[in-house]
């Protein structure tokens, strides 16, 4: 290189003309320099970027993607139900007159028609599944007939679509019963519909009509049932159940049918509809008038009114009433337009029949006119509402939010429904008109209040936060409340500062004040030696070794706070009774040993003595206590103690006839006999003071202290301890360091002890350091993770108990984000756990960086 | 240099104290704050025995997992035998309502011990014969504890160890009674299965593997040639009849080999051993199947060494067996290597380039100053945040995008749209890049004005001062930055789990198939190893003594690497005191 340069000036001299090469190789690094440079930048903030992107679709609610208007021919218009296929192609309604038409939804074409009906019998009732295809009738001369409608869906490829298929809207084609779809890599979809129906059943006495029924398919796969209740015209409520068995011997089936008459309804009973379960365990019979009379029919033979409440307020007439997915939730719709829902929970004191009562749980916004037309989704909590004035309305229930609010314009809406991949919402009006709206709803569940606020779930007796996001089923409703994982990421970062923060700092000044230059150039760098051991491995010994240990010694582990600190104050005391040439003689490499000492010997003691420690505070048993048993007066004493003594020592200052200031306190043995005293006093007063709050019915178990665990917080607290203190060493131990060398010699120089310059001089001067220490370290100790994952038993609840677990934004990420599938709710919601991170962490981390700046001017000036 | 002046006033403060003795005035007891300087140099103790007791914890059990232990055969009261090596002793607190079941005389003791019972864990092995592998024994129901010498511990490779006798062993077909673990004619039978599992292997992984990967490659080519010209083209009927073409002959060799693996293992069914436990339960497996087998009681300092030795060999060079608990982490050491290394040769030039960037080319100001808070800043970043940016912007952005373009015949198979080498390096690279700007950055201010200065004012371009002077001069502080960045990202595990490690890879990702390095492929490594065997295993208990070394292992790269940067700071700072201006 060195020749490369002097070349490079010779040739100066001679021509005094720069190479060419040189000036492009310079343009060169000039451009790539400053591409890269403000490309890494712009990448490092493309990471926020990046998740806000991610993270925004979930509070996006839905929008609608397009609207779509038809007749549909063959149709009256007076439709029972409906039902649409996952594409939303065709359509299938259930006509008032027991007719079942099948429509082309893009074009209105009539595909098919079926009737229900034989004979001059008519239709006085209908019920469909919550999927809608499979339905049941009921006439008006005390028959049922019960009916499967299945939209088929199959692929073909080009070659094997029949020829001379007439066109309809769009590019769809029809062979004037099925559909065909032409969609990607040359194949077409074919959907065609089956009705069948099944023999009349004989329900009510010849000539009674019934007015209401409900049908549900339950059971199992390998035994199916079919449950269904009916209401007739006398008010006879009946709940039947259809079994069919097969003859294991000759492979026929046979199906029974059998009933049970519920206790009727008093005459006059204006029935609205009827609700059963599909274990056919619960039957509620809502009247138009807004009450709700529910049967308790878990023993069918016993079944009784077990509650009845109104639903709507007086003079409110109750016009829809439906299960949301999971039979959970019960949705009402009233002629006023409100929406409710009511959750029935096990209620003490309620005054029913068997403990449980209909409680309202969420109260939807109201729409302006009468509900009239009621669709669950059978994925989700998502539903429609239609109302007498035409408005459609898009809602879900966990997050109470209105989705969408669709107009038609009709005011004679008979039947809506969503479509089953929640994209679409139909809605058939009179004289057969059809009103499509496509929307995009990705992430229903979710808004700003369901993330961070108290939500009331299904099977939950009141409002609460609560993770919990796994789902074995589409009844399960998801609970995605970032609240407990917060609250687990700051206990734990707050148990483990806790433990931290006066080692990190008080070793930082010790070892910057009071050691000499070899020692410290020994300590300094094992305490950072710390700071390399991967997190990974500080989770697996604090959780595989550390917790069982803890667990079996946790009598000594808490009497190790109370002898230790008690240990190095006597040590201190005794140290005191030497003669002080000996005294200043010992100093530091040599005086931390001796520290080091009666640390160890406080440890022995909290070993040794647990047992009796453990008996005499804690009933015998630690962990037994920390569940409830035994009384909390002694470990509150114990509690209370160093704040005794502190409030003592205060006490005493503000008194100088008491603080014995007229004698320099030279006398070590005075000194120490002092503190025997004052410690005897504080732990009296402290006693004094545990009965007292004991008495006033203070018990310290239920707060910060309760029920133990193995993998608890103390276990984390600790082993981050281990990430979190050699950064906040290092930067306080610098920031000490680093104050200026004329005020500490100024000090000296007066005649102030380095104890003394130390806490007065030092210290003030580098708060400011110190305090960014701290930030960072909260830092660290919220982004933690490994430790989190293997230590902290990862249950998502609030409580402040330090021998409880908890679940941590970490850890939840860590866990959770693997099995997410890509763009799903769940995907975003850890995206906005590490969103939550990153803010948390930068916030803390400008705020550290700053203060540091400033005590660096600070420093420069002085 | 600050270091130095706080020495001086530390040894100016001794000497004034002394000379206050001297002159015999003493300090007021409270102006020494001696309690409160106790609580200080506790607080510093605490953290020393923290640190020296956890790295003591974990090297004692890491150094000591391999050394063989002896067996013990324990007697209990009820007649029952235990027979395995003792993992460990501890006392532990017996629940009172326990307590009180005891015979009296337990009790008494139990209670006189407050409550405390000692027990110790036997390793007992025999998991298929008795459905666990380790087992508490508390001291008071032991009647007696021996070690008698022909006990044998053997290492296999399905189930774990065993623990017990040999019945007999059949030697090609020859059987042979009651034969000792040091008998000859057993070892080298023993030394020959093992070759014949070593020579199965190869035709199994390697060769099979090179057919299986030619099959699969001409698959690729049809489906290939099908989504680029349809399916009817001339173009996918050529590619169809290559594969026909092309495949009979793998298949053939396939059968070949095949048919010699199976000659081999029918070799190897002819040389078993029956093993019996300590009870006499039997049973016979094939003499490959025993990794190593020993007469834990009888043996010479000699042969513990060599066990000892043999088995850091296994752990170093082999693959992991029984869900990871045994076996080697080769896997996982060239897992780790080869992310840290990739991800060194990532971000070394762009953090580099952005501090020179920040350094020399930036104009000073408030906007640069901010930049540089936000680099700070990101440092503090938790890495699961960077876990997560990787998943979703490296894997399924950018993956996905080159699988649409590149391997759409894979489709829906994920090529690069899923966690991966390169994915986890570019991660771990953008997690560690503010550790080598802010070094570079210290490095580049530490080079004397003066010396750019010079350059300039002797003509060097802008350029030329900085590759020819600056960046030679910083070079070591540079060095250090990128030292400690793969020290941070050696041991970073969170972000990882999220973006191509696995417990298990079936592949290495540099391999003899072109392109030879994969860098798509999900690796193992060691610290996520550490969690998966801790955490996700059957039995922990199990897993953790392999727990332990991986563990010190990885310490010790970490380590290492940590002590590589301290010494080239330490040689820089001396190269910079010679040379001031």
């Amino acid at each position: 290189m060195a020749t490369d340069t002097s070349t490079a000036s010779r040739q100066r001299v001679k021509s005094r003309v720069t190479r060419r090469s040189v000036l492009i190789s310079d343009a060169i690094a000039n451009w790539v320099i400053r591409i890269g440079g403000l490309g890494v930048i712009l990448a490092v903030f493309g990471i926020m970027v990046f998740l806000v992107d991610v993270v925004r679709p979930l509070f996006s609610g839905a929008h609608l993607v397009g609207q779509h208007e038809v007749t549909l021919k063959g149709t009256s218009g007076r439709v029972l139900s409906e039902l649409v296929d996952e594409y939303t192609t065709i359509i299938v309604s259930v006509e008032a007159t027991g007719e079942v038409v099948v429509n082309d939804l893009g074009s209105g074409r009539l595909l098919k028609s079926n009737s229900f009906l034989t004979g001059d019998r008519k239709v006085t009732a209908f019920s469909s599944t919550l999927r809608g295809d499979d339905v049941a009738f009921g006439f008006d001369d005390g028959t049922l007939r019960l009916g499967r409608i299945k939209i088929f869906a199959e692929i073909l490829s080009l070659a094997n679509v029949p020829s001379g298929l007439t066109k309809l809207a769009g590019n769809t084609l029809t062979d004037g019963e099925a559909v065909y779809v032409p969609i990607e890599n040359d194949q077409v979809r074919k959907l065609s519909v089956s009705v069948t129906l099944e023999e009349p059943q004989r329900i009510a006495p010849e000539g009674t009509a019934l007015i209401a029924v409900d049908y549900r398919l339950g059971g199992t796969v390998e035994r199916p049932t079919t449950s269904f209740v009916s209401i007739d015209a006398n008010g006879a409520v009946r709940l039947s159940r259809l079994e069919t068995k097969r003859n294991l011997l000759t492979g026929k089936e046979q199906t029974s049918l059998s009933s049970v008459e519920l206790p009727s309804l008093p005459v006059g009973t204006d029935v609205a509809s009827v609700l059963m379960t599909s274990q056919a365990d619960q039957v509620y019979v809502a009247e138009k008038s807004g009450w709700v009379s529910r049967y308790d029919a878990r023993d069918p033979s016993k079944a009784a009114v077990a509650e009845r409440i109104r639903l709507t307020p007086e003079g409110v007439r109750l016009t829809t009433l439906g299960f949301l997915v999971g039979e959970q939730s019960i949705v009402a719709g009233g002629s006023d337009g409100s929406v409710n829902i009511f959750f029935r929970l096990p209620t003490p004191g309620a005054g029913t029949a068997d403990g449980f009562a209909l409680t309202k749980a969420h109260e939807l916004a109201p729409q302006p006119a009468a509900i009239v037309a009621f669709d669950p989704s059978d994925r989700s909590k998502m539903f429609v509402t239609a109302d007498a004035a035409g408005n459609i309305w898009v809602r879900h229930s966990t997050s109470e939010q209105t989705l969408l609010k669709l107009r038609t314009g009709a005011t004679d809406i008979s039947a809506v429904s969503l479509s089953p991949r929640e994209n679409a919402v139909v809605a058939v009006a009179g004289h057969g008109k059809a009103f499509t709206f496509s929307m995009d709803a990705p992430h229903p569940e979710t808004t700003l209040r369901t993330i961070f606020g108290k939500i009331w779930y299904e099977n939950y007796p009141e409002a609460s936060y609560t993770w919990q996001s796994s789902s074995g089923t589409d009844a399960f409703e998801p609970k995605f409340s970032l609240a407990p994982l917060i609250f687990g990421t700051v206990k734990a970062a707050f148990y483990s500062l806790m433990f931290a923060i006066p080692i990190a700092l008080c070793g930082a000044i010790y070892t910057s004040q009071f050691l000499g230059g070899r020692v410290r150039g020994v300590v300094k760098p094992a305490m950072e030696m710390m700071a390399s051991l991967p997190s990974v491995v500080l989770g697996f010994i604090a959780a595989l070794i550390l917790a069982p240990i803890v667990e079996n010694w946790i009598g000594a582990v808490v009497l190790a706070f109370v002898c230790v600190p008690l240990s190095l104050f006597a040590g201190a005391y005794l140290w005191q009774l030497l003669p002080q040439p000996v005294a200043q003689r010992v100093g530091g490499g040599a005086k931390l040993l001796f520290v080091g000492a009666s640390l160890v010997a406080g440890l022995y003691a909290a070993i040794h003595l647990a047992p009796l420690f453990e008996q005499v505070f804690f009933d015998g048993d630690f962990r037994a206590w920390t569940s409830g048993a035994g009384s909390s007066q002694p470990f509150m004493t114990l509690l209370f103690w160093p704040i005794a003594f502190v409030g003592l020592v205060i006490f005493i200052r503000t008194i100088p006839a008491l603080s014995g200031s007229g004698r320099a306190g030279d006398d070590g043995a005075r000194e120490f006999v002092r503190w025997l005293a004052m410690l005897a006093l504080s732990l009296a007063l402290a006693a004094g003071l545990a009965a007292l709050s004991v008495w006033a019915g203070m018990d310290v178990r239920g707060s910060f202290v309760g029920t133990y665990v193995q993998r608890n917080t103390l276990v984390v607290g600790f082993a981050m301890g281990f990430a979190v203190i050699p950064i906040m060493y290092t930067i306080a131990e610098d920031a000490l360091t680093a104050v200026p060398e004329h005020l500490r010699a100024a000090s000296l120089s007066c005649g102030a002890t380095p104890w003394q310059t130390a806490i007065r001089v030092i210290l003030p001067t580098a708060l400011s350091g110190i305090f960014a220490a701290v930030m960072i370290g909260l830092g660290r100790a919220v982004g933690e993770t490994m430790i989190v994952v293997m230590a902290a038993g990862n249950t998502p609840i609030i409580d402040w108990n330090i021998f409880s677990g908890l679940r941590a934004l970490s850890a939840n990420i860590a866990v959770e984000l693997p099995e997410a599938v890509k763009d799903g709710t769940l995907y975003r919601m850890l995206f906005l756990a590490a969103l939550t991170l990153f803010i948390m962490t930068f916030v803390l981390n400008t705020i550290a960086e700053l203060v540091r700046l400033r005590f660096r001017k600070r420093a420069a000036q002085l | 240099m600050t270091t130095i002046t706080a020495d001086d006033v530390q040894q100016a403060d001794r000497d004034s104290s002394q000379a206050v003795t001297r002159r015999n005035i003493t300090i007021p007891l409270k102006a020494r704050g001696e309690p409160a300087l106790w609580a200080l140099g506790g607080a510093l103790s605490v953290g020393i025995v923290m640190i020296f007791g956890f790295l003591l914890l974990v090297f004692y059990n890491g150094f000591t997992t391999f050394i063989a232990k002896p067996v013990a055969v324990v007697t209990l009261k009820s007649g029952e035998l235990v027979a395995g090596e003792p993992t460990r002793s501890e006392l532990y607190k017996l629940a009172p309502d326990a307590v009180k079941a005891l015979a009296p005389t337990d009790a008494a003791k139990i209670e006189a011990r407050g409550g405390y019972e000692q027990r110790t864990l036997y390793r007992t092995g025999n998991y298929d014969l008795s459905g666990y592998d380790f087992k508490w024994v508390d001291d008071r129901n032991v009647a007696r504890a021996e070690f008698p010498s022909d006990v044998l511990f053997v290492e296999r490779l399905e189930w774990g160890a065993f623990v017990g006798r040999i019945k007999a062993a059949a030697i090609d077909g020859k059987t042979v009674s009651t034969p000792t673990a040091k008998d000859p004619a057993l070892v080298q039978a023993h030394e020959a299965a093992l070759q014949r599992l070593q020579a199965i292997r190869n035709i199994e992984r390697n060769l099979i593997g090179r057919v299986n990967y030619d099959l699969e490659r001409l698959r690729l080519k049809v489906r290939r040639a099908e989504l680029n010209y349809g399916p009817t083209s001339p173009e996918a009927a050529a590619a169809r009849a290559n594969e026909v073409e092309a495949s009979g002959p793998l298949r053939a060799q396939y059968e070949l080999l095949a048919a010699e693996a199976q000659r081999i293992r029918q070799i190897d069914q002819k040389n078993t051993v029956t093993l019996a436990d300590i009870a006499g339960k039997e049973k016979t497996l094939p003499l490959s199947g025993l990794v190593r087998f020993y007469a834990a009681n009888d043996l010479t300092l000699a042969d513990k060494i060599g066990i000892y030795l043999s088995r850091w060999w296994e752990f170093l060079s082999s693959d992991p067996r029984e869900a990871n608990t045994e076996g080697g982490v080769l896997p996982a050491i060239f897992g780790t290597v080869a992310m840290t290394l990739l991800m060194v040769l990532m971000v070394a030039p762009v953090g580099v380039i952005t501090a020179l960037y920040l350094r020399e080319y930036a104009q000073q100001g408030r906007l640069v100053s901010v930049v540089r808070i936000s680099v700070n800043n990101l440092a503090g970043v938790p890495s699961i945040v960077y876990g997560v940016f990787g998943l979703g912007f490296f894997a399924y952005g950018l993956g996905s995008s080159i699988d649409e373009v590149f391997f759409l015949e894979r489709l829906p198979n994920p090529t690069y749209g899923t966690g991966g080498l390169i994915w986890a390096a570019l991660t771990l690279a953008l997690l560690t890049v503010p550790v080598v700007i802010v070094a570079t950055e210290e490095a580049l201010s530490a080079v004397p004005r003066s010396m750019r200065e010079g350059s300039l004012a002797c003509g060097a371009s802008k350029w030329q001062t900085i590759r020819n002077i600056v960046l030679p001069r910083a070079m070591p502080g540079i060095m250090t930055g990128i030292i400690l960045a793969m020290a941070r990202g050696a041991g970073e595990v969170a972000p990882l789990m999220l973006v191509g490690v696995v417990k298990l890879a079936p592949t290495l990702p540099i391999d003899a198939y072109f392109p030879y390095i994969h860098l798509e492929r999900s690796f193992m490594h060691l610290g996520f190893h550490i969690y998966d065997v801790g955490f996700q295993s059957r039995n922990s208990e199990a897993g953790k003594p392999m727990v332990f070394v991986t563990t010190c292992l990885l310490i010790g790269i970490i380590t290492v690497l940590n002590l590589a940067a301290i010494i080239i700071r330490s040689r820089l700072k001396r190269r910079f005191a010679g040379s001031q201006f």
